[in-house]
């Protein structure tokens, strides 16, 4: 049939595909943004179908919590600590050996999300929380590379794809982001695994169709479909490509990656927990951090991140200085908590 | 014969859980502001103080974003549905 590896034979029968389509999914880079539900199902299936090179960032580490949706991990990994993008890149390689994945564990803000994504010839959004994709949108209208909008809680999901001048943007159809604690979260709602896979798994076509060269196929409506409630709706939202004020898309205007839009503090989605970004110049010492903390609580660390167990709070550290408290949805709480036993 | 209106999983709580209502009226606007005598809050939830449409909210006339018809003021007849879909995060 072709020169190419039998692991893609069903993937090259597909017509559309083919033998030219899957040389360039060979090709392709790849950037997934979140490693949680949605982002270990993309990272999956675009790893099985052999993408060139996927970068996968990620700010968290594996809690039990996260197995019963999150495919590539395993309760090994939850004993271990890993941090979701090393897990999930180790087990990747486990899977297809001939894909570069690299694994970067940080939280994606203004200040690096234009160099984390330098190069992508699609963007997958597996994030979990509304200011992360407004600054996606932002960056893919900026560079001009294509990303994929899926959201998933409770029963829910949302997908949209968008393509710089060829179809509608985030803010076209979302203009901001709701105001914080007004919408359900996995921590308050709940998440169905089928939910976000579903989800999860129409991103994963869009950008085959996107990278494969088939720009023609990808699907230009909002989909918003429920699984419990048995509805699946295709919304027509063409009519903003032309003649309106979207302040990205139109007017050029990036918003998030301004920064003037980021908080230090952020809730995680289904974490109970809340991330202080906090960046120290040098790399944390863990032994001498974790030989002070240990006359306080319980200390634990490897090489990716230190646990401090205090009560029934807990605080991860990574050697960047960026914290996740957990035991509070409270932002000044997890602040305080973070400058008295990390420091300021 | 009224509207159908879909209400989302967030706008339950206003509904007694009901995921699709009724509402009277001429334009979206009208529908709303019944929809809202009926289920108090509601048109809060969905517009904001100087009666615009909050912004990380959509309102669907059948299939199509009202922002491209002729938005609040859109005309609507007893055959149409109207969806509202908020922005979902998650994932
Ligand atoms: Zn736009």
């Amino acid at each position: 049939m072709s020169d190419l590896p039998p692991r893609y034979s069903r993937q090259v029968l597909f017509a559309e595909i083919g033998t030219a389509g899957q040389k360039r999914l060979l090709g392709s880079r790849v950037v997934i943004v979140g490693c949680g539900a949605l982002g270990t199902v993309q990272a999956e299936a675009l790893t099985r179908a052999g993408i060139g090179r996927l970068r996968l960032i990620d700010r968290d580490f594996i809690e039990e919590s996260n197995l019963q949706r999150q495919t590539l991990f395993t309760e090994e990994d939850v004993r271990e600590g890993l941090p979701k993008a090393v897990a999930a890149r180790r087990r990747l390689q486990a899977i297809n050996a001939s894909v570069a994945v690299e694994d970067r564990v940080e939280d994606l803000n203004y200040r690096n999300a234009e160099s984390l994504v330098e190069g992508a010839d699609c963007i997958l959004d597996g994030t979990d929380n509304f200011e992360a994709r407004f600054l996606l949108n932002d960056l893919s209208q900026k560079r001009r590379i294509p990303w994929i909008y899926g959201a998933a809680v409770g029963s829910q999901g949302l997908t949209m794809t968008i393509v710089p001048g060829r179809t509608p943007c985030l803010r076209c159809v979302f203009e901001s982001p709701p105001p914080p604690g007004t919408t359900p979260t996995c921590d308050t709602a709940g998440v169905l695994a089928p939910a976000v896979n579903l989800v999860a798994s129409l991103q994963v076509a869009e950008a085959l169709k996107i990278l494969s060269g088939r720009l023609e196929r990808i699907n230009r409506s909002l989909v918003s479909l429920d699984v419990w409630q048995n509805t699946w709706r295709r919304l027509e939202i063409q009519s903003g490509l032309a003649g309106g004020d979207c302040p990205a898309c139109h007017l050029g205007r990036y918003d998030f990656l301004e920064g003037e839009r980021e908080s230090s503090t952020a809730i995680l989605c289904g974490r109970d927990s809340v991330q202080i970004n906090q960046p120290s110049g040098q790399p944390l010492d863990f032994p001498q951090l974790g030989h002070r903390l240990e006359l306080l609580g319980s200390v634990s660390y490897n090489r990716f991140l230190l646990r401090f167990r205090l009560k029934e709070f807990e605080i991860a550290v990574f050697p960047d200085g960026r914290g996740i408290v957990k035991g509070t949805r409270d932002p000044q709480e997890a602040r305080s908590l973070y400058s008295r036993y990390i420091g300021n | 014969m009224p509207t159908s209106v879909r209400i989302p999983v967030q706008l339950r709580t206003l509904t007694g859980g009901q995921e699709v209502i009724t509402g009277t009226g001429g334009s979206v606007l009208e529908i709303i502001e019944d929809i809202d005598r009926q289920y108090p809050g509601l048109k809060d939830r969905i517009c904001e103080s100087e009666g615009k449409v909050r912004r990380f909210v959509n309102i669907f006339l059948n299939e199509e974003d009202i922002r491209f018809l002729e938005n609040l003021q859109t005309a609507v007849t007893e055959k149409d549905e109207l969806s509202i879909i908020p922005a979902i995060a998650g994932g």
